[in-house]
């Protein structure tokens, strides 16, 4: 190879020569960074004559010596330079990264496009604003930067993925979730990817973007583009952090006094209690015991703990002019707030670009992902919530009590117990692309794409006889469980692209075909009574009883040919129309293909002539586009009416039946489409010391996929059905100012806003679909239930009662219980008309603001994020028990002598779930503001760097979920109400070091 | 020239590529999945239709749901502290759901569903039996009998639940929107004629224990003929099961109840629960997204009062004692209705005595350490040895309010020392649909009803000699004047008290009011004359479109 490049010299040399010209030798570096910086394009003014750094960032050519040189330097991502040669033959070029990325190359469909030439609306996030934010997946550290994006993440189990969407939910029972695009493949396990790995993060919202998508990207897509070799010095990049995590805020339940206070009032309401003196008829001998001993456990307290995250990972980036390898190496680690909640993950990535003639590239890219980890059992603090607190957890001699109080609540520590509880996930995920790439002849170019996902996965699963479940659900015996599953996913596409320009005229044409499927194949067994329980779930044959094996495949086929056409008038007017015909298996047969058409147009105002004479615009642009997009994310084999196993015998022995499924076949299944129209602005002003941009979006969708509820009478209660219409109208801005820009110090601000509004428009026979919750002019997740608006008085017992007798319901109208609002005062209370929407799980509004703050070599980054207006349903609101059967909430409860408004009067003849209007009592404002990150950077002086052999090195601190503002006490509401899996707060120090 | 040719041909020909097999690529191919046009069609296939129409049964009987509609708010049970659906009892907030649903409703929601379920599936099974390939006339004929009967059996479930309702004979083909009301007299012409044909039709005798047979069907039979009036063909049908199958008495009431007897020459249909738990779609083997597990016989927690708290050095739980759950308590009145010297069937209903299992200061195992009774023991006169709950321990002996809800006399008919561990919820014990004893006092109730008190009193006294302790029958006799609809009620009650019968026999009777006003204080409060039918579960209000036409019971909000 290098024989060919000193060929290649030497005939520039030769051809050189014979004009007899002077020699221009010198090498371009990073300003910021003193980077050599390689591929620099080197022009001549007037000549068009191109040269190129090389890979040192030296650079050496022949020009004519005659009258004035001037050479013009343009590298993507830097902002161009001209140089004015004088009489030296040696320049030493520093280049400045611009910030203005407008001829920066976003990545788009099945191609690029130079920003300036976008049509859609597509916001390109940068790697370091992913790698910024250390964090268990690169979702997650998207948050509240892209305006139009709605990320949250419910749970703080060890390896749980954020909820992703994009302009709101259009659909209901078709998936919500953006298309995960990741080296031109499908790949919707975005959580297996190192962030270290990202050369760059494209988000399609509008539908000309993600039409090209087609039915895939009904729901926006998200392009991750993972980094190459490049040629020359080889670079190594090595990032280390270590934090710990503890829960955030968690609510108390009740103290033992305050527990023994409850169940007293309780009892008072039914006049079974007055004084102290009927404790003996109310407790049982387990609660006076613990009354009388003071017993006061705090049970969650007992479960939870501190955790850990933490990452190590090393880069390394190198190639040869035609050979161009990247890879990498990481491991994550994080445990969770719960014992033996943790998971493990190691990431490999082999990224290899080999260039065999100048026409013809080949490569492949390669990630392997192995996962190890556990998790508890769902519902293990939420049982710590119930258990009494006049329980003492274990015994005298340590050990723990099984059925604390001998009470009906099994002891939830049984679980901490190594080897008790054991729900062991290994998953293995190889994803491997292959491509090859043929430019034939000038423009066009020819590409397939083959890409494999197999992920392979095996849970072991093991209840011992003494563990919470064992004893609980199994009837103290232990229950052994393996599963197995592969699922593969092969992606085949060909691609054709050609691109011209004529005269002002740009083209480009981009045809692809493409090949999808899917296959998931599963097994499992299990059995109970393990005889050793150190078998766990190995050996399950040895189980004595029960064994049962299930296996199960699904498969599903996707076929799409797509074809775009780019159009650009002198770089002002831009085009872009998109169609795309998919089919898919899993829709009827007459209805498997669909054709989705959009159109996309901008004009770059900044670039007419009469904006020259103007200082305040340094970039203007206006887009507009339509276009239609299809939705078929659903399971498969839901247009067939299947029947289901139910295990049954006849005198002992096994004997077959089948029974109908409660879901029907829909034989009529259709697509879901959703029609987008979008009006963006991009701008910078003041030489772009403020850019951004604004967009309008208003998508409707119809022939929505609904799995609707049917009337239980006819058999069949379920199927999937194309009915309704949703709308989603939104406003998305986004704006950047560099406030200050000196030599020691800089600070910029970023800003997102999103406001949403997401409501069903139409749904069948126009009448609410109240079984499935779905509301004409709400939103898709809806919550629906009488309003409560207080607690009834006494001063009021005469209207109670009288609404109670009308309402056919007396005894729930009595002063202390709960008082709902009578909506069209009636004066009575009834299901079919008192029951309204009485909030949303979608937020109003989310505002994202970073600030960067750079000082000398210290960089600091304050990420506050809101979100507005959402709804959400707390457990521990709802956690009120008015017979003080379990523990509660604490509570402000309705006494005679305490008139609240807050809670019902506790009364031991309801139970929480036997309390008219009860679930009223957990409905609460989600509205949060919170400072999510708090990061301090400080980056060595690169002379100092030098002198310990590297090229740079930064350690930060970080600060996660700090600080919050919300308007419930002692929880994070974005963790959405459980009392399983709170959300936690993160304190992580790090290293990253380039060599 | 010639390199663009090649290249544009290259490519077309490369966007071609995928899709070349096209038509195919875009079938669904479902191995592992099965659907009821390829499985219901012949013999073998048509077979796990009929077995699977009979595992609806388990969704009520021996189940907490089955009991709540069944026994609860009768004159018999009241709620024990644990009772987490007290509506039942109350009568009160049996409307007003929410839609994640209160307990009371889900009850009625998954019973609603079940039910219908295994209609639609019985429907179905008539529908396709004409045409399953490989069966002969008289298999067809036996199949169809076995659903007629089945389809009838759950059809009385729904029209006493809940009265006029939605009625078909047809599966649902495609998503059905909508609902009917249907008259109750058009349900019963329908049983009357399913359960005709199923007792012209089906064998004598089976080796499947719990399928159906001519007597199981002639039996139920009778008792549709009682519940309807015609007492005529109901003691003529309930005297043919008497007399011509070959069932008899036990012995002894009490050996009813034992795990090893339950076979009995006694037991005319049960649903027989496995020893093998998997067999009973338990709670953690079922596989079926979305059906809810039938589950084994769970009703051994339900009557159970805290023993293992009343008396707790020397009475801990164990397997034996059982897991007590603490739902449902006796009535005052109801134990009152028990002669405790005459007859065995007070203690052989009820466990009224727990003896220490476990040693603890002045107790030794075995000794009695707790005791419950029917009869009032004057202070002095108790034991300072074991804890005695006597009648004014646990009611208002005045109002029969109950003044705790803890400690009380237990039924004990269900329970079961053979399952494997303390908690395990999961019992194989079979549950008796019907047994001969039901049918004496279906012809005692058809005579009485035709003014026959003579024959009235000679098929109770049959069951009342079984019942009489080791010498006692004389005592036990009763003569024609004391035969009275209240008093075979009250027969009814000391015979079959928790076997799920206890509501229909007060519906049918028309005493449901007055008797939960006479004996049971908590329903009292509260029942009124719409009660005798349930509500419609809201879920199905919700769901149905022609909501001006299928609308709520009366009464309910």
């Amino acid at each position: 190879m290098k024989k060919n490049l000193l060929f290649f010299l030497g005939l520039l040399l030769t051809l050189s020569a014979m004009a007899q010209d002077r020699k221009i030798t010198g090498t371009i570096v990073n300003e910021d960074t003193g980077e050599p910086l390689s591929g620099v394009s080197i022009m001549t003014q007037g000549r068009r004559v191109g040269h190129a750094s090389g890979a040192k960032g030296d650079f050496a050519f022949m020009i004519p010596d005659k009258g004035e040189v001037v050479l013009i330097f343009t590298y993507t991502g830097f902002n161009d330079l001209t140089i004015h040669v004088g009489a030296s033959n040696t320049l030493e070029v520093k280049m400045k990264a611009n910030d203005k990325k407008l001829d920066e190359v976003v990545v788009i469909g099945y191609g690029t496009v130079r920003k300036r030439d976008l049509t859609g609306a597509v916001v390109s996030v940068k790697p370091e604003e992913i790698q910024k934010v250390p964090a268990g997946n690169v979702m997650e550290s998207l948050q509240g930067k892209v305006a139009g994006v709605d990320i949250v993440r419910t749970s703080g189990l060890a390896g749980m993925k954020a909820d992703v969407t994009v302009r709101g939910n259009r659909s209901v029972i078709a998936g919500n979730g953006p298309l995960y695009i990741v080296d031109g493949i499908q790949y919707d396990d975005y959580q297996d990817i190192n962030a270290n790995d990202i050369a760059s993060m494209e988000v399609l919202k509008d539908a000309s973007s993600t039409a090209i998508y087609g039915s895939k990207g009904a729901n926006g897509v998200i392009i991750i583009t993972t980094k190459k070799g490049a040629a020359g010095k080889t670079a190594i990049f090595a990032n280390a952090y270590y934090g710990r995590s503890e829960v955030a805020d968690y609510p108390l339940s009740m103290s033992g006094p305050q527990f023994t206070a409850l169940k007293r009032e309780a009892f008072r309401a039914t006049n079974h209690w007055s004084s102290t003196a009927d404790d003996a008829t109310v407790f049982t001998a387990s609660e006076l015991a613990g009354i009388k001993n003071n017993t006061s456990t705090y049970w969650p307290g007992l479960l939870i703990k501190k955790g850990t995250q933490q990452d190590y990972g090393i880069g390394v980036s190198s190639g040869s002019e035609k050979t161009k390898v990247y890879f990498s190496f990481d491991y994550f680690r994080e445990t969770g707030i719960l014992k033996n909640d943790y998971s493990n993950r190691f990431s490999l990535r082999l990224n290899i670009d080999q260039t065999i003639a100048p026409s013809f590239k080949v490569g492949l890219l390669s990630q392997f992902t192995y996962y190890k980890g556990n998790s508890r059992a769902e519902g293990v603090l939420t049982v710590a919530n119930k258990i009494k607190p006049l329980y003492l957890p274990y015994n005298p001699d340590g050990s723990i009590v099984n059925m604390p109080g001998a009470d009906n609540q099994v002891n939830p520590l049984l679980d901490d117990v190594p080897g008790a509880y054991v729900n062991l996930t290994n998953t293995s995920r190889i994803f491997s692309t292959a491509y090859a790439e043929w430019k034939p002849v000038k423009g066009l170019t020819l590409r397939s794409n083959l890409g494999v996902v197999n992920s392979s996965s095996r849970n072991g699963f093991f209840e011992a006889a003494n563990s919470y479940d064992g004893i609980n659900a199994n009837g103290s015996s232990s229950l052994s469980k393996v599963s197995n599953g592969t699922f593969v996913n092969l992606t085949w596409e060909n691609i054709v692209t050609y691109a011209r320009r004529f005269g002002d005229h740009n083209l480009e044409v981009t045809a692809v075909s493409s090949y999808l499927s899917n296959r998931t194949d599963s097994s499992s067994a299990k059995g109970t009574g393990q005889l050793l329980a150190g078998q766990q779930f190995y050996g399950l044959q040895n189980n004595p009883n029960n064994l049962a094996v299930f296996s199960n495949y699904v498969g599903s086929n996707l076929l799409a040919g797509t074809f775009r056409v780019n159009y650009g008038y002198k770089g002002k007017y831009l085009l872009t129309v998109t169609g795309r015909a998919d089919g898919s298996s899993v829709l009827a047969p007459k209805n498997h293909w669909a054709f989705f058409p959009s159109v996309a147009g901008a004009w770059r105002m900044s670039d007419e002539s009469f904006m020259t004479s103007q200082n305040l615009f340094s970039d203007l642009k206006v887009r507009a586009s339509y276009g239609v997009s299809g939705n078929a994310a659903v399971k498969a084999y839901q247009t067939q009416s299947a029947i289901v196993l139910v295990p049954t015998e006849w005198n002992d022995q096994k004997s077959l039946a089948y029974a109908l499924n409660l879901q029907t076949g829909n034989p009529d299944l259709k697509w879901e489409l959703t029609g987008t129209a979008d009006a963006g602005l991009d701008f910078g002003l003041f030489k772009d010391r403020l850019t951004g941009s604004i967009d309008f979006y208003d998508s409707k969708t119809h022939d929505l996929l609904i799995l609707r509820q049917l009337p239980a009478s006819s058999g069949v209660q379920k199927v999937l059905q194309n009915i309704g219409k949703t709308r989603n109208k939104g406003i998305e801005v986004s704006l950047r100012t560099e406030n200050v820009q000196t030599t020691n110090f800089s600070w910029s601000s970023s800003v997102t806003f999103t406001s949403n509004k997401e409501r069903i428009t139409s749904l069948p026979d126009n009448q609410n679909d109240i079984a499935d919750l779905l509301f004409i002019g709400s939103p898709v997740k809806s919550f629906y239930d009488y309003q409560k608006i207080g607690v009834w008085q006494s001063a009021d017992s005469v209207l109670a009662k009288k609404i109670g007798v009308a309402s056919g319901n007396p005894n729930a109208f009595v002063p202390g219980a709960i008082r709902v609002r009578d909506v069209y005062n009636r004066g009575k209370i009834t299901a079919d008309s008192d029951r309204v929407v009485v909030g949303s799980a979608v937020p109003k509004y989310s505002i994202g603001f970073s600030n960067d703050i750079r000082w000398k070599n210290f960089d600091l980054n304050i990420y506050v994020f809101a979100r507005v207006g959402q709804t959400f349903l707390s457990s521990y609101a709802n956690k009120f028990e008015p017979n003080a059967i379990e523990n509660s909430a604490v509570v402000n409860y309705w006494t005679p002598e305490n008139p609240t408004n807050d809670y019902p009067r506790p009364n031991s003849g309801f139970s929480r779930a036997t309390m008219p209007y009860a679930t009223t009592l957990g409905y609460k404002d989600g509205t949060f503001v919170k400072i999510r990150t708090m990061t301090l950077g400080y980056t060595l002086p690169a002379s100092l760097a030098r002198r310990l052999h590297v090229a740079g090195f930064r350690w930060y601190v970080s600060a996660k979920n700090y600080i919050s503002f919300n308007k419930v006490k002692d929880y994070d509401p974005e963790g959405g109400g459980s009392f399983e899996g709170p959300l936690t707060k993160l304190l992580v120090t790090g290293l990253n070091v380039r060599f | 020239m010639q390199t663009k040719i090649i290249s544009a041909i290259a490519g077309l020909s490369i966007l071609l590529l995928p899709a070349v097999s096209c038509k195919k690529t875009l079938n669904e191919y479902n191995p592992s999945g099965l659907t009821a046009a390829t499985v219901y069609t012949n013999a073998v296939g048509f077979e796990t239709l009929v077995n699977a129409a009979y595992s609806y049964e388990r969704y009520w009987y021996g189940k907490e749901e089955g009991f709540a509609n069944s026994e609860m708010g009768t004159d018999l049970w009241t709620s024990g502290t644990g009772d987490a659906s007290t509506q039942f009892v109350k009568y009160d907030n049996l409307q007003g759901s929410t839609v994640d649903g209160i307990p009371g409703t889900t009850t009625w929601t998954s019973l609603w569903g079940d039910l219908y379920g295994a209609v639609n599936l019985c429907n179905e099974g008539l529908a396709r039996v004409g045409g399953v390939s490989d069966y002969t006339a008289a298999q067809k004929t036996l199949h169809k009998a076995e659903l007629s009967f089945l389809r009838a059996f759950y059809y009385w479930h729904i029209v006493e639940t809940w009265g006029g309702v939605n009625f078909t004979t047809l599966p649902t083909a495609g998503s059905q929107t909508t609902a009917n009301r249907t008259p109750v007299d058009t349900f019963y012409r329908q049983i009357f004629a399913d359960l005709q044909f199923a007792a012209a039709n089906l064998p004598a005798t089976t080796t499947d224990y719990g399928r159906v047979t001519i007597p199981v069907a002639k039996a139920f039979l009778a008792r549709m003929y009682l519940t309807r009036g015609m007492n005529t063909e109901a003691l003529a049908m309930a005297t043919d099961v008497i007399n011509n199958y070959g069932y008899s008495l036990l012995p002894k009431f009490g050996d009813l109840w034992n795990m090893g007897n339950l076979k009995n020459k006694e037991v005319i249909w049960a649903v027989d629960y496995s020893a093998n738990l998997t067999f009973n779609d338990a709670i953690y083997y079922s596989n079926a997204a979305g059906v809810p597990q039938r589950g084994s016989n769970s009703s051994h927690l339900l009557f159970l009062m805290l023993y293992d708290k009343a008396n707790t050095k020397p009475v801990i739980r164990d397997i034996n004692g059982g897991r007590p759950f603490n739902r449902f308590m006796p009535t005052m009145a109801y134990l009152k209705l028990f002669d405790n010297t005459n007859d065995s069937r007070y203690e052989g209903s009820f466990q009224t005595v727990w003896k220490a299992n476990t040693v603890a200061t002045g107790y030794a195992i075995g000794d009695t350490a707790i005791y419950c009774t029917n009869k009032i023991i004057p202070l002095a006169s108790q034991s300072t040895k074991y804890v005695t709950y006597d009648l004014q321990k646990v009611y208002d002996t005045i109002t029969g309010v109950p003044s705790q809800r803890n400690y009380y006399v237990t039924l004990k008919k269900f329970k079961d020392s053979t399952r494997t561990s303390i908690a395990e919820v999961q019992s194989a014990r079979d549950f008796f649909v019907i047994r001969l004893a039901e049918m004496y006092l279906v012809a005692a109730e058809a005579a009485f009803k035709n003014n026959d008190k003579v024959a009235a009193a000679g098929y109770l006294n049959t069951i009342r000699t079984r019942a009489a302790l080791p010498g006692r029958v004389a005592q036990m006799q009763i003569t024609d004047a004391d035969v009275t609809l209240d008093f075979i009620l009250d027969e009814r009650a000391r015979e079959l008290g928790g076997e799920q019968l206890r509501w229909f026999d007060l519906k049918r009777t028309g005493k449901l009011i007055d008797r939960v006003k006479a004996m049971n204080p908590d329903a009292a409060l509260n029942i009124q004359p719409f009660h005798v039918l349930r509500p419609i579960p809201q879920s199905q209000l919700d769901a149905v479109t022609n909501k001006s036409v299928f609308k709520q019971n009366p009464g309910y909000q």
